[in-house]
């Protein structure tokens, strides 16, 4: 390239000129693009995921299992005290497991009394998690099952014990889990022994705020949050977490999940909910049938003729020539 | 023209596309899932401002957009905003370089702070203006605040890896031309 300071710059300047402006143009209309027909985009966007990480997969596991261990192999230095305390908490732990297995056999009674049958709908897929969003404004993970494992938008997602998110963006191979903590995740949920519903709301923090609260008082800390099912959004009565005092005075709640380590979770099959696809039929009314009918049938016969025509020309051009 | 141009600079044009896809790539690595008080630095946008400061002639504008649109869409920003504005600014930063190349390192780190400003502030007014949802501003101004504390370190890092520093006056290129 002609990049002498003497000779040349006198057309190139121009020129490069000229690209750099297509360049911004083209990338201020796919922004635009996308704030208009943002599902479209998303898809492309799910698309483009699917195609980038995957084929990252297997150097990026081996990097995150070192790493991991060089994390742990921090904490050996206090493994006596850890002995120690996990001893203390084994003991408890007895304790506990005697009252559980307990409840378990008066809980079994009880189904059994009332005939009770659990909802088999609510099976789930495993996921890997692969990569993370890479942006602090961000909360969301990347599991390893996809459209291929019949994964659908919305689905909730949980590790062992409590709720991680909710699937945001499905691609072949790969999904995304919008994780509680997020600024744009909002899941109706209940407070336990009140009965409260509210809306648990990310804010990019680890404890994310309970919104919309009827009565501050009726609720304490400690008490158990789980999906109210409210808005028919997600199956109810999974558990998210416990009720816990900000410090800026406001009610949040300490997730159950253990978000320092998610490394696998399940996606839970969902009752199907309400589908985005396109822009506009949401909030702008659907046009009424009788034009919209009589216009897609003025377009298919137009449409179809040449297609309709060629394979017709084809097939006489192929019997021609055989018999030629 | 194309086939007289020496290797070597497709071979550094290279070594910056690979130096911004292994940050990518440790940026997704699922470390930590659990929100930061302190966000990272935005490291690609950091060493690319390095770049086209000390040396523009190794990172093209199709890179720069390349990198980015990538990166709006792997990260979960709004695609195309975030590349648009980094390509406006890197292109004041490439316009500037000369003149820059004998100034004080104040100034470069005050040149590039602008410009990292700059691409902050303009990509939330963009977002204001189409009405988008917005994270939260004291996130984003710590995370550019971070982000221009760490140019003097990436400074460093793109010296001590790749001798990338601004070109003595008088310096030339393998084909004599000056730089």
């Amino acid at each position: 390239m002609a990049r002498g300071k003497d000779t040349g710059e006198d057309y190139v300047a121009p020129l490069r000129r000229l690209i750099v402006s297509l360049i911004v143009i083209l990338l201020v209309a796919i922004f635009l693009v996308w704030r208009i027909d943002n599902p479209r985009v998303e898809r492309l966007r799910s698309e483009v995921i699917d195609t980038v990480i995957p084929p990252m997969d297997w150097v990026m596991t081996p990097v995150t299992g070192i790493a991991k261990l060089l994390q742990d192999f921090q904490s050996y230095q206090r493994i006596y005290e850890q002995n120690q305390d996990l001893r203390r908490e084994l003991q408890r732990m007895r304790a506990w497991r005697e009252a559980a297995l307990q409840l378990e056999q008066e809980n079994a009674r009880l189904l059994d009394l009332n005939n009770v049958s659990l909802d088999p709908a609510l099976t789930y897929v495993t996921g890997v998690v692969m990569a993370d969003s890479g942006s602090p404004f961000r909360q969301s993970v990347l599991l390893n099952v996809g459209a291929r494992d019949g994964i659908v938008d919305g689905w909730p997602t949980m590790d062992g014990i409590g709720l991680v998110g909710r699937i945001s963006g499905v691609g072949q191979n790969t999904s995304r889990v919008m994780l509680l903590t997020d600024t744009s995740s909002r899941i109706p949920v209940t407070i336990q022994p009140s009965g409260q519903r509210a809306i648990l709301a990310g804010d990019n923090s680890i404890y994310p705020l309970l919104e919309f609260l009827e009565e501050t008082d009726a609720v304490r800390p400690g008490d158990r949050v789980i999906t109210s099912g409210d808005g028919a959004l997600f199956p109810a009565d999974l558990l998210v977490g416990q009720v816990a005092l900000g410090t800026d005075r406001r009610m949040r709640v300490r997730l159950a999940a253990d978000y320092g380590r998610l490394e696998f979770l399940r996606v839970l099959r969902a009752p199907p909910t309400e589908q985005i696809t396109d822009p506009g039929s949401l909030i702008v009314p659907v046009p009424p049938e009788g034009p919209a009918l009589s216009f897609g049938l003025d377009d298919t016969p137009d449409g179809d003729d040449p297609d309709g025509a060629a394979p017709d020309a084809e097939a006489a051009a192929a019997t021609g020539g055989s018999d030629g | 023209m194309a086939e007289t141009a020496p290797p070597r600079l497709w071979l550094r044009h290279l070594v910056f596309v690979a130096f911004c896809l292994a940050i990518v790539f440790l940026q997704l690595l699922p470390l930590n899932t659990t929100p930061r008080l302190l966000p990272m630095p935005d490291l690609l946008l950091v060493f690319t401002c390095v770049w086209v400061i000390r040396r523009p002639d190794h990172v093209s504008v199709a890179t720069v957009a390349f990198l980015f649109l990538l990166t709006d869409f792997v990260f979960h920003r709004p695609p195309g905003l975030m590349a648009a504005l980094v390509v406006i600014a890197t292109e004041a930063l490439r316009a500037r370089a000369t003149s820059l190349r004998a100034a004080s390192f104040g100034l470069e780190w005050l040149t590039a702070a602008l410009a990292i400003t700059a691409v902050t502030i303009g990509g939330r007014f963009a977002l204001t203006i189409v009405m988008m949802p917005q994270a939260p501003l004291g996130l984003t101004l710590l995370q550019m605040v971070m982000t221009i504390l760490a140019y003097p370190l990436a400074v460093a890092i793109a010296w001590s890896l790749f001798g990338i520093s601004r070109p003595a006056p008088g310096e030339v290129n393998a084909f004599g031309q000056r730089l």
